[in-house]
């Protein structure tokens, strides 16, 4: 789960230096990566066995090269998949999904701890919850299967009368004493997204949806882990209605923040839980944030018999300060979290968010958004959002953005 | 005493003028009423109250109740008061507590829920919290209203910013947005969201605040 770091040794020849690593899989397909540095990160995409040499250049063209190396292996990490946590209020196919899920993953050439290992784990450790890990059981899950990261996935929505929807949301926690997300994405699909001439494109079929919704988190996983940075264009029009920060905000560094279940007064069920992990995505998805992962704080606020009513108080912010050692807490308000059943209506999403800051315990940014699936759409629905789930994730994502800034 | 008929019609007829003229004269004092009744009511001038005896630019911190809700709308107060913070929070003029905070203030203090704190109350919720002034509100409308065939949102908001040492009244103000026009009731249409509304009227109520 960390990348390889080349680092070269030169002597002799004159500065500056230019750099060629090379690198040859047993298939003998041999590929190389320029660099003005001496070190390089390399996160190898897939398994196997690998070959190095690497190709220094002085300021006159003169050349130095190392032999190849003798080989050394690649590994995946053991992965153990939890089952899927529904917040969709709805019944559906959670094994099944997950059975697929592991599919995918297995032939994306990840390895994965067996069912009954799993099972046996969380029966000995009474282990009912499966939206997140803490330290403790993180550590003893490691030390009882031997893998290294956990996988999490919620179902956020699941709809199998037409127009079909499905939303979910997975991260890949380390397993550890204090355990980190290593990546998060979300995917929200409808099987009216993209109709397309004489609704050519609808899909009508279930599993075709759900399978579409798996491959794309699967992609997602593996290309984040091979250390690819995903940039996904943002609409305009869900920048926060309203914002404010004040200007004691900078940081240095990646900022630790502690994101709570937001304050849900919505008809959705569950719906402070699910914006909260749309923001841990944003936040994290955005380089400038550490988020500590929700099973970690739901054990901290539980053991403080912390109840937020109304939002967060300062008291039980400095709690979670002391306890993470965060310099943010993001909290909110879930006002709307509105999904449609059928082919009429929208859907809304309607929240305010608000940070504070450990340095004076104050808020150092609160904002306001609302949009509904159709605003700013004027032609053949083209830009029309389908799901709530996949306006929360822009919509965070906008927020996130102006944190970072 | 024998009194000739041109004299009685020279009387009539002067009385029959004046009655006329006072007719006339109450006609126009009526106008004049209905006019001024019409001007009252339809008066673009604010209605708000600032203290002329208040510094208010001692006000730095200020906490902002749950506001009372006398609509039919569930969670409306919350949505509106959701805004107004927002809102007083952009001006950079004054600090508001987070709402969880003030949910602490008030449990604490042992205020009962949903009812508009006495002056020794909101004296000991300043102290718990350490503000200087707390805004109570009243959410009176909020919603769809209804005319004929006509439809629009509506929304009426009053305030009042009390200071937290002496326990008085410092500002009062008073907003409604929104409601059936002209136009729609011309042309139909609905009127504005109530996203639009709420902040409109939350503007209006800020600028009067800073007015003072």
């Amino acid at each position: 789960m960390a990348p390889v770091v080349w680092s070269v040794e030169t002597a002799g020849g004159v500065e500056p230096f230019s750099y060629e690593f090379l690198w040859a899989d047993s298939s003998g397909q041999i590929m190389k990566q320029q660099s003005s540095s001496p070190t390089w990160q390399w996160w190898p995409d897939r398994a196997g066995t690998y070959w190095l040499k690497v190709i220094v250049r002085d300021r006159f063209g003169n050349r130095a090269q190392s032999h190849w190396s003798s080989e050394f292996e690649i590994t995946r990490p053991l992965i153990a998949a939890l089952p899927l946590q529904n917040l969709s209020s709805t019944t559906a196919p959670l094994a099944m999904i997950r059975t697929e899920l592991i599919a995918l993953i297995q032939d994306a050439g990840f390895d994965l701890v067996a069912d009954s290992d799993l099972q046996q784990f969380m029966a000995s450790q009474r282990m009912r919850k499966v939206g997140g890990i803490n330290g403790r059981r993180a550590e003893r899950l490691k030390e009882a299967t031997g893998a290294e990261a956990l996988l999490i996935t919620t179902l956020e929505l699941y709809d199998e009368q037409l127009p079909l929807k499905i939303a979910l949301l997975c991260r890949l926690v380390s397993l550890g004493q204090s355990p980190e997300i290593l990546w998060v994405n979300s995917v929200a699909l409808g099987g009216d997204d993209a109709p397309g001439i004489l609704g050519l494109g609808l899909i009508e079929q279930p599993a075709a949806l759900r399978s579409k919704a798996l491959e794309a988190l699967v992609t997602s996983l593996t290309q984040s882990l091979a250390g690819a940075k995903r940039v996904q264009p943002l609409p305009g029009k869900f920048q926060p209605k309203m914002a404010h920060a004040t200007q004691e905000r900078g940081w240095t560094g990646k900022a630790k923040v502690a994101v709570p279940p937001f304050y849900n007064v919505s008809d959705r069920k569950y719906g402070g839980e699910i914006m909260a992990l749309h923001f841990l995505e944003a936040l994290q998805q955005s380089g400038r944030f550490t988020v500590i992962e929700p099973g970690v704080v739901y054990d901290e606020l539980l053991r403080f018999r912390i109840i937020m009513d109304d939002g967060i108080s300062i008291p039980q912010a400095k709690a979670i300060f002391n306890t993470f050692k965060a310099d943010f807490v993001l909290s909110g308000k879930v006002f709307d979290y509105q999904d449609t059943k059928g082919d009429w209506g929208m859907p809304v999403v309607d929240f305010s968010a608000e940070m504070l800051d450990n340095k004076n315990s104050q808020l150092v940014w609160t904002s306001k958004s609302y949009n509904g699936g159709s605003d700013g759409v004027f032609f053949f629905d083209w830009g029309r959002f389908t799901t709530a789930s996949a306006m929360a994730a822009h919509m965070t994502r906008a927020i996130s953005g102006f944190f970072a800034q | 005493m024998q009194i000739s008929k041109s004299a009685t019609d020279a009387f009539l007829a002067r009385l029959w003028f004046w009655q006329r003229r006072r007719d006339r004269r109450c006609a126009k004092l009526l106008m004049l009423s209905a006019l001024v009744a019409l001007a009252a009511g339809c008066s673009l001038s604010p209605r708000t109250y600032h203290d002329p005896n208040m510094d208010f630019s001692m006000i730095q911190t200020v906490a902002v109740l749950p506001f009372a809700n006398l609509t039919n709308h569930k969670n409306a107060e919350d949505r509106v008061r959701d805004v107004f913070m927002n809102m007083l929070l952009s001006t950079g003029g004054v600090y508001v507590l987070p709402a969880g905070e003030v949910a602490r203030g008030i449990s604490r203090s042992q205020i009962p829920a949903g009812s508009a704190p006495s002056i020794d109350e909101i004296k000991k919720l300043g102290a718990v919290l350490g503000t200087d002034a707390v805004i109570a509100g009243v959410l009176k409308e909020y919603g769809e209203v209804r005319s004929g065939t006509a439809a629009a949102n509506v929304l009426s908001l009053s305030l009042q910013l009390i200071e937290v040492e002496t326990g008085r009244i410092i500002w009062v103000g008073a907003s409604t947005k929104g409601g059936i026009t002209t136009t729609d009731r011309l042309l139909g249409g609905g009127g504005q969201p109530m996203n639009t509304i709420t902040e409109e009227a939350v503007s209006e109520l800020i600028k009067m605040l800073f007015k003072g």
